[in-house]
């Protein structure tokens, strides 16, 4: 059995980073999140501009969220930074305490004057850094990583050597007995059907495809077509011509394993094995959703070259050719254009990843963590009321 | 109950020698702050630079460069790809409108390269009045390329920006934002004669002023109706006035329409009276800039960072929030005076700059429009001092 060597907690969640963060439940406390992280170098901010003037639909997503974030493996502890009697901060102390996560929250009292409020997360932030040093990695079983599959900024290269390649991935760690899951609804749009039947039953292609089909319900009722945001400019610019041919190249990266659970955005699989969860396809919100729905790292394929990273996971960079490798080597961990010029094939990148995962869940920093990108962003689904 | 307002207020508002207290309202014509003119006409009360991402994926490399140059305000904001219609529509014309808005000196514009939001075309629809460039992390081949480009070229407009002087400029210069928040019929009562009578005397001396018409405004719809002349403003407003109509996926329409209660009707009349006694020029829709000077209405939600920076896009160059308790968060572009009520039981605070008190509103009102010509004219406001500024596009869609 393979192993790595990760943070065991308290609620029996492995994580394979240790962070202390400070997280906002409302827009409107961003500013003040992100100065109170500014004074404390070794925190890591996370910062929306939500959790207000939302529809149901989207509170529960930014709530779930949240909570997924906060809590999240790779999390030694959390500061939640609210406003008075919030109902959001109460709800992420709430759940995190029951799993044992050490968590403090500022929730403001407007009498207090903002160095107050300052000096007091500060405080705990501090005590919170200390502590987290003293917590030691220790040997953990694969059968633990749930392992996020994202692609962004492709080209007519993804679909033939690295999404093929994470795939290949992907079955090798379902057959060690972890997790993979697959994002990006709208990139499945056209490939939907090949998905589909390769469910573990009916029911999960159903599902599948009812996801599909809601994601398409959505576009119509905007009036406009698919296609006009997707591919997008850089992935015409990168020899795509078609969304279906977009998904196609897409749906590859979930490998042959079949399809064990569709899960919601942010939410977490039930299941081990490879798993599809909704969310769209703008890359930085889809990253957020796996991370909060607990993958502790995720693979994102890339054919232009993408920096975008996350606040609590390491997200490791495929490049599709050799090209964007060399001329974006700063943001790209893994390059999959060795099967186009080096003779490698498609399961020597996918074992190259599957190394490279063990590796970076061992400690081992990736590109985007080298270069501080910490992007974060909810899905929303409705209007700002 | 103490009936001098002078005795809630902070004493750097009543030292204002130029103003007669407690005489009726009234400044004289030719009344002026010292800001910055610029060549379109418009005018600045801060001078920095935007530093503009396109899209989520280059929002690193942007504060970087924005660290690294005096005077540049980073726009960072989570949208700018995989959008579509209205909702992509108004992430591009929030950041044109951006980098029109007069604080800002110059501009340079950051993008990825594969995002919808492609900075070429940011670039062909900002009108060519100041310094301003753009490119992207993938032309420049990589973030390290792009922040030593983009912190080149920014560093010259920042030479440029230390040697620029405020000059006197006219009131009618000013296009001032107003939002409230965090509402309650007590706040409204103590507020409004004060604030109402400010917007009225801006109006007289030909400012324009922008009122943010949110979900707890908009019950107040055939009242304001009957402000304004404008055909299309009319409608719209009778129309928001029969409830709370907005995009959401939950049915078949493709809206959510729910009625106002009685409760909320009320106090959106209360708030109406805020507006002051003059006419209505229009409504605007978000991000739509007025035509000409006056007061406006601009169609607006209720997180307060996306109303913000609505204003920012459409022109303002300064803005009063007023709230029961003040506010945390400010714009990064324009200055954002907090005002709230005051009475017995509250305690100083030091995010709030301007208290109102009940009685003696004409002496108040002098005072709160000596303080805005002040800050216009530099002075920072407690939230800038503290560098709680932000920014963020309303979201009238969802992402695909």
């Amino acid at each position: 059995m393979k192993t790595f060597d990760g943070y065991r907690r308290p609620d029996g969640s492995i994580g394979v980073r240790n962070h202390v963060i400070v997280i906002n439940t409302v827009g409107e406390l961003s500013a003040l999140t992100r100065k109170i992280a500014n004074l404390t170098p070794g925190v890591i901010p996370v910062i929306h501009h939500g959790g207000v003037a939302q529809f149901p639909e989207d509170h529960t997503q930014t709530l779930r969220t949240l909570v997924g974030t906060a809590g999240h493996s790779n999390v030694s502890a959390t500061l939640v930074v609210g406003t008075e009697n919030d109902p959001i901060a109460q709800e992420i102390y709430k759940i995190l305490k029951k799993k044992g996560k050490p968590v403090h929250t500022v929730c403001l009292n407007k009498n207090q004057k903002i160095p107050e409020i300052l000096h007091e997360g500060r405080s705990w932030l501090l005590t919170a850094l200390e502590n987290s040093k003293k917590e030691v990695r220790e040997q953990c079983d694969i059968t633990e990583l749930i392992v996020g599959l994202e692609c962004g900024g492709s080209d007519a290269w993804s679909g033939i050597t690295a999404n093929p390649s994470i795939g290949a991935f992907s079955d090798m760690i379902v057959r060690e007995g972890g997790t993979s899951v697959l994002a990006e609804t709208t990139e499945a749009i056209g490939a939907e059907h090949i998905l589909a039947s390769n469910a573990i039953n009916r029911e999960v292609g159903r599902e599948f495809l009812d996801i599909v089909r809601t994601y398409e319900h959505r576009i119509k009722q905007t009036g406009e077509d698919i296609r006009s945001a997707n591919p997008t400019p850089g992935n015409m610019a990168g020899g795509l011509t078609t969304l279906e041919e977009k998904s196609l190249g897409c749906i590859k990266k979930g490998g042959g394993t079949p399809l064990k659970e569709v899960i919601s955005y942010a939410g977490k699989p039930t299941e081990k094995g490879f798993v599809f969860m909704d969310t769209p396809g703008y890359d930085v919100e889809s990253v957020c959703g796996l991370a909060a729905g607990g993958a502790q790292i995720v693979l994102f394929s890339t054919g232009k070259g993408s920096p975008t990273g996350s606040p609590i996971v390491p997200v490791i960079k495929i490049g599709t050719n050799p090209k964007v490798y060399e001329i974006m080597s700063e943001h790209i961990d893994i390059n999959a254009g060795k099967i186009i010029d080096q003779n490698k094939s498609i399961n020597d990148i996918g074992k190259e990843i599957f190394d490279k995962v063990i590796t970076v869940s061992n400690g081992e920093k990736t590109a985007a963590e080298n270069e501080l990108n910490q992007e974060f962003a909810i899905w929303r689904l409705a209007e700002s009321i | 109950m103490v009936d001098d307002p002078g005795n809630y207020l902070r004493q750097d508002h009543l030292l204002i020698p130029s103003i007669t207290a407690g005489r009726k309202v009234k400044v004289a014509m030719g009344y002026s702050f010292k800001g910055y003119m610029r060549s379109d006409g418009s005018a600045g009360t801060r001078n920095n630079i935007g530093i503009i991402s396109s899209v989520i994926c280059s929002s690193t490399v942007t504060n970087e460069i924005a660290s690294k140059i005096d005077y540049a305000v980073p726009i960072v904001h989570s949208n700018g790809c995989a959008q579509l219609g209205d909702d992509f529509s108004v992430t591009k014309s929030m950041l044109s409108g951006v980098a029109e808005n007069p604080n800002f000196h110059s501009n340079l514009l950051i993008g990825l390269g594969c995002e919808t939001n492609q900075v070429t075309g940011l670039l062909a629809a900002i009108p060519n009045v100041k310094p301003i460039d753009g490119f992207s992390i993938q032309q420049m081949a990589g973030g390290t390329n792009t922040v030593a480009k983009g912190v080149a070229i920014a560093s010259e407009w920042s030479k440029d920006i230390t040697n620029e002087q405020r000059t006197d400029l006219p009131i009618s210069k000013l296009k001032i934002g107003v939002i409230t928040t965090d509402m309650d019929e007590q706040t409204l009562a103590i507020t409004t004669p004060v604030v109402s009578a400010l917007i009225d005397e801006l109006l007289e001396n030909d400012s324009t002023v922008i009122c943010s018409l949110t979900r707890r405004l908009e019950p107040s719809g055939k009242i304001l109706a009957t402000k304004t002349k404008d055909t299309r403003s009319k409608e719209m407003l009778k129309t928001l006035s029969e409830g709370l109509n907005r995009r959401r996926w939950e049915n078949d329409e493709g809206y959510a329409l729910s009625v106002f209660s009685d409760e909320e009707k009320s106090l959106a009349a209360h708030e109406a009276r805020l507006l002051g006694s003059k006419d209505l020029v229009e409504l605007l829709n978000i991000n739509e800039k007025p035509s000409n000077r006056g007061l406006y209405l601009l169609k607006s939600s209720d997180n307060i960072v996306e109303t913000i920076s609505n204003f920012v896009s459409v022109g303002c160059n300064v803005a009063l929030i007023i709230s029961k308790e003040g506010i945390l968060t400010t714009s990064n572009v324009i200055p954002c005076i907090s005002l709230a009520p005051c009475n017995e039981s509250q305690i100083h605070r030091d995010h709030v700059d301007f208290y109102i008190a009940r009685g003696n509103e004409e002496k108040q009102t002098v005072t709160l429009l000596e303080k805005l010509l002040q800050v216009s004219s530099g002075e920072l406001t407690a939230l800038e001092e503290y560098e709680l500024g932000e920014f963020a596009i309303p979201h009238i869609g969802t992402t695909f």
